[in-house]
């Protein structure tokens, strides 16, 4: 046996660890380019949508702290989804209001938060772990910050109707949770997560809006309407 | 008097070990901070041809899990304690051993790179724990490897310790899998 047999394996167990970590680094681009996949598989991220960035939100968005001042009248509306691209991140986010109550979900693929909170004075703000989000509601569009652990970006969220908007489909399985979060855009776009327990998880497949198969897991997605009273309580 | 002869040598032998220890602590150490510290990115590289990454480190896991037990029979055979013709155990040996380290790399690669080391539920904490422990053992053991005159105990314990750490690390990943989602590809 030559005697530099054992560093040779070791050799080549960093030789591959190097090589995988080029390779991620390049696979999944940086934060900044990022773009939430039009998911053609579970690692559909490796391929950056052009379009989804080409699509990104006009620069005009505006703090969410210039929101015009409280009027008499709350017009917050009452039943409201938004859904649009975070810029920068490149990942979806969306906000579905009824009657006050606010859900959210941001969703990059890879990251990803699910958001609850309250709608008033045309301003949402929404809390989730690790993530902070506030939005003014103006024009149709919710506009504001995302603020993820150490990071912060603007989105601007344009109101959807079905089959976009959010999706939420849950399961239990043998003492595990599964959760699966989506996010449908009208041009086609969509971005999804599945985790089982709160460690283990996947960027989602392709979304079609049906039932889901999961490693045989069948989730049903449900929009706003049908989750929103069990995830609140 | 004869204690006078061996002790120096017996103390000779075992600080054969002391590079090799420390060299692995510092490994498992490093990959722990490196787990700990490193932000999430909740995505890596890995294989293809699975469903999702979480498939590909299940299985590349039970490959690496049962090249293990191939392993433990084949030190029993190269160490005589189990009778065998031929002297094929010690190059299956090594082999089956290189083999089933190519193939937890990928999944640690993923494990540290996409998830990070998380301590806030058993399953994942222990096998973060013994993940680390896993590779600062084996660096050990392939520095030790090529030292002659090392303690006899050395070689055994060090595999003995790395196929307990692999079994757990099974159990705590793809054998959850199995019995919680089922066998999926």
């Amino acid at each position: 046996m030559s005697r530099l047999g054992p560093i040779y394996t070791l050799a080549v167990g960093a030789v591959m660890t190097a090589g995988l970590t080029v390779a991620s680094a390049t696979a999944s681009p940086a934060i900044q380019e990022t773009s939430a996949s039009v998911a053609a598989g579970p690692q559909a991220n490796t391929e950056a949508t052009p379009e989804a960035t080409a699509d990104a939100t006009p620069d005009s968005t505006q703090e969410p702290e210039e929101v015009a001042a409280p009027e008499d009248q709350d017009t917050t509306p009452k039943k409201v989804d938004y859904a649009g691209v975070v810029d920068q991140n490149g990942g979806l986010i969306a906000i579905s209001i009824r009657n006050g109550k606010v859900v959210g979900y941001f969703c990059d693929g890879q990251i990803e938060a699910w958001l609850k909170g309250t709608a008033e004075d045309n301003t949402v703000t929404l809390e989730g772990k690790d993530t902070l989000v506030t939005a003014a509601l103006r024009g149709g569009k919710a506009q504001g910050r995302i603020e993820f652990k150490n990071k912060s970006w603007r989105f601007s969220a344009a109101t959807v109707k079905k089959p976009s908007g959010l999706y939420r489909a849950t399961a239990q399985v043998r003492g595990a949770r599964v959760v699966g979060g989506w996010i449908k855009l009208p041009n086609g776009q969509s971005v999804g997560r599945i985790m089982i327990g709160e460690n283990a998880g996947e960027a989602a497949p392709a979304f079609d809006g049906g039932v889901q198969k999961w490693y045989g897991i069948p989730l049903t997605p449900q929009d706003p309407d049908g989750f929103i009273d069990s995830f609140l309580s | 008097m004869s204690h006078t002869q061996v002790a120096p040598q017996r103390r000779g032998a075992v600080a054969l070990l002391v590079i090799p220890v420390l060299a692995g602590g510092l490994v498992a150490a490093a990959l722990g901070v490196y787990g700990e510290l490193h932000p999430p990115t909740g995505f890596a590289v890995g294989i293809a041809g699975f469903s999702g990454p979480l498939a590909m480190k299940v299985w590349l896991t039970t490959i690496a899990a049962v090249l293990a037990i191939v392993q433990v029979f084949t030190a029993f055979a190269i160490w005589g304690k189990i009778p065998v013709q031929g002297s094929w155990p010690g190059p299956v040996h090594r082999w089956s051993g290189r083999l089933a380290f190519l193939a937890t790399v990928p999944v640690a690669f993923h494990c540290l790179y996409s998830v990070g080391a998380r301590y806030d539920d058993p399953r994942v904490m222990f096998h973060s724990i013994l993940g680390c422990l896993f590779y600062g053992v084996f660096v050990t053991k392939m520095l030790s490897l090529p030292k002659r005159g090392l303690p006899g105990w050395s070689l055994p314990v060090l595999g003995g310790l790395l196929f307990t750490l692999l079994i757990g690390l099974w159990l705590t990943s793809s054998f959850w899998f199995f019995t919680t989602i089922g066998i999926q590809f």
